[in-house]
């Protein structure tokens, strides 16, 4: 059993911050130790647990320097370690409201509201859903987007995963320690995974990989039993018998708080010049939100650091 | 070796001592003759717990002692009860570890002060509630959404003694998982009737609990 802490606040007396950043992904902690380190009063807001998603992945092989990998919930832990050394405060608190059409800005949080002088958005991606019918009735009741907190419920149990991209093959290597077999649900002809990933796949005796179709509907009485799925090449209907469904088809950009207020690209994701600015002066997004063309870890690190170095150049401007 | 590492010891110290300003006990309730590895790592980190602060204790009972379930309000064996004088119910069936040790930490902080981190639309709407309400938090140990439902739903019973409020570890109560048909978690179950899952604001928490009340 572990027993490790992950400092966090959410006593802040602290109303106004000089830059705030919203999200603690791999994004955020960076901006946050490149802002901390200019001297600038940075809070991050998180909902969940510092780190963001990355603390959902069970081992990291592809971020630079972690040559044996290491695990998300880690990395994510010495992220927010090293952010708060160089003074960001972590605040766990979910935002619920941005006001960006005047300065300060404001912020409205699950337990009180702030306002900053620029902004910093790194609220990553959800997963997206399917639209087809059971989706909703079924969702947490065999549906899961979470492997790591679910996959106790499946031991021994057939499930599916639907996405044969990294996350999709990713957690079903993990998945398969618990399941009984795993079937592969992917659109397209091929996997979209690294090729080490996809080695590991054909190596795994549990998992089979099914290409070339696509999910129609879910159904089951109280909780999942089967997912219906189609042959987009020849039109056929099969039944998968199954009691859980883990989604990994694609990814939606939680825009959510700032759809009304900034520039988003047809897909939804903040549109962002180089060095990282959105269409309103003083607020910059970071990592797997804004329209990068690759959402990686290694990336948002790097976005992390102009945005924290952008937003810093700002605050001094206005000074 | 201690369980908690020497830098965490360090953190925890400085939490303990800034926030316990009252006695603050430890119950934990063990299975009767159940001396197992789970039992005994439990106790040595309440034990190692216990250690850092004065007003901090710890008392270790079998379920099975003289009616102590059922005067404690509980209904799960094991359990770990954080008690003062401060009024709520802040409760583990099973071990808080992994994502969940944060949950015990301020819990323990919180029946020490007066914290209380809940806005104060949320209080005023707790307390409302004029029936008693059981929340149980079924959680996995390595779901990073967890803690914060749990957390919710702890502040809610420091706000309103009505309010009964426990993490219940899913891997440990299988048979209470399959009963409850829990898949996903934080899977909340309310008044063993009604259930809703996912970690979520307190007023969007606390506004599907008077759903489930109606």
């Amino acid at each position: 059993m572990d027993f490790s802490i992950i400092k966090t606040g959410n006593d802040s007396k602290k109303k106004h911050y000089s830059a705030a950043i919203i999200g603690s992904g791999p994004a955020g902690l960076a901006a946050a130790i490149y802002l901390g380190r200019s001297k600038v009063e940075t809070a991050v807001f998180e909902k969940v647990v510092p780190g963001g998603y990355v603390v959902n992945v069970e081992k990291i092989e592809n971020y630079p320097g972690f040559a044996e990998g290491i695990a998300g919930e880690k990395l994510g832990s010495l992220y927010a370690k090293h952010a708060e050394k160089f003074g960001a405060k972590i605040l766990t608190e979910e935002v619920i409201g941005l006001k960006l059409n005047d300065k300060p800005f404001l912020i409205e949080t699950s337990s009180g509201a702030y306002s900053s002088d620029s902004i910093i958005l790194a609220t990553g991606t959800s997963t997206k859903k399917l639209g087809v019918p059971g989706e909703e009735e079924f969702t947490h009741k065999g549906i899961s987007f979470c492997a790591t907190c679910d996959a106790p419920f499946f031991e021994g149990e057939n499930i599916t995963v639907i996405g044969a991209g990294n996350s999709g093959v990713q957690e079903s290597l993990y998945l398969s320690r618990f399941a009984k077999h795993i079937t592969i649900v992917e659109l397209l002809d091929h996997s979209t995974a690294e090729p080490i990933l996809v080695d590991r796949l054909k190596e795994a005796d549990k998992i089979d990989l099914l290409v070339s179709h696509c999910v129609v509907g879910f159904s089951g009485e109280k909780m999942l039993n089967s997912v219906e799925i189609k042959n987009i090449t020849n039109g056929e209907i099969k039944k998968l018998e199954v009691k859980g469904a883990f989604i990994y088809a694609g990814e939606v950009p939680n825009n959510e708080l700032i759809k009304d207020s900034l520039e988003l690209d047809d897909r939804g994701f903040i549109v962002t010049d180089e060095r990282l600015r959105t269409s309103v002066n003083g607020v910059f997004a970071a990592g797997d939100v804004r329209n990068t063309p690759l959402r990686q870890i290694a990336t948002s690190v790097g976005d992390g650091a102009i945005a924290g170095h952008e937003a810093y150049k700002f605050l001094e401007g206005i000074k | 070796m201690s369980l908690i590492s020497e830098e965490d010891r360090k953190y925890l110290k400085e939490e303990f001592g800034k926030n316990l300003k009252r006695e603050v006990n430890l119950l934990y309730l063990k299975r009767e003759k159940n001396e197992s590895e789970y039992s005994k790592q439990t106790i040595k980190l309440l034990e190692e717990l216990a250690s850092l602060n004065d007003n901090l204790s710890l008392t270790v009972e079998n379920c099975g002692d003289s009616d102590r379930m059922r005067i404690e309000g509980l209904t799960l064996c094991p359990s770990i009860k954080v008690k003062s004088e401060r009024n709520g119910f802040i409760n583990f069936y099973g071990v808080p570890a992994g994502h969940e040790f944060v949950s015990l930490i301020e819990g323990i902080k919180d029946m020490g002060s007066d914290n209380l981190s809940l806005p104060e639309d949320v209080v005023k709407g707790s307390q409302e509630i004029k029936e008693p309400v059981d929340i149980k938090v079924f959680i996995t140990l390595s779901c990073p959404y967890c803690p914060g439902a749990v957390r919710t739903a702890h502040q809610l019973s420091l706000a309103n003694k009505n309010v009964k409020a426990s993490m219940v570890d899913a891997n440990y109560f299988q048979e209470l998982s399959i009963k409850y048909e829990v898949s996903s978690v934080p899977h909340i179950i309310v008044n063993d009737k009604k259930s809703f899952v996912g970690n979520m604001p307190p007023k969007m928490f606390l506004d599907k609990i008077k759903e489930a009340l109606e």
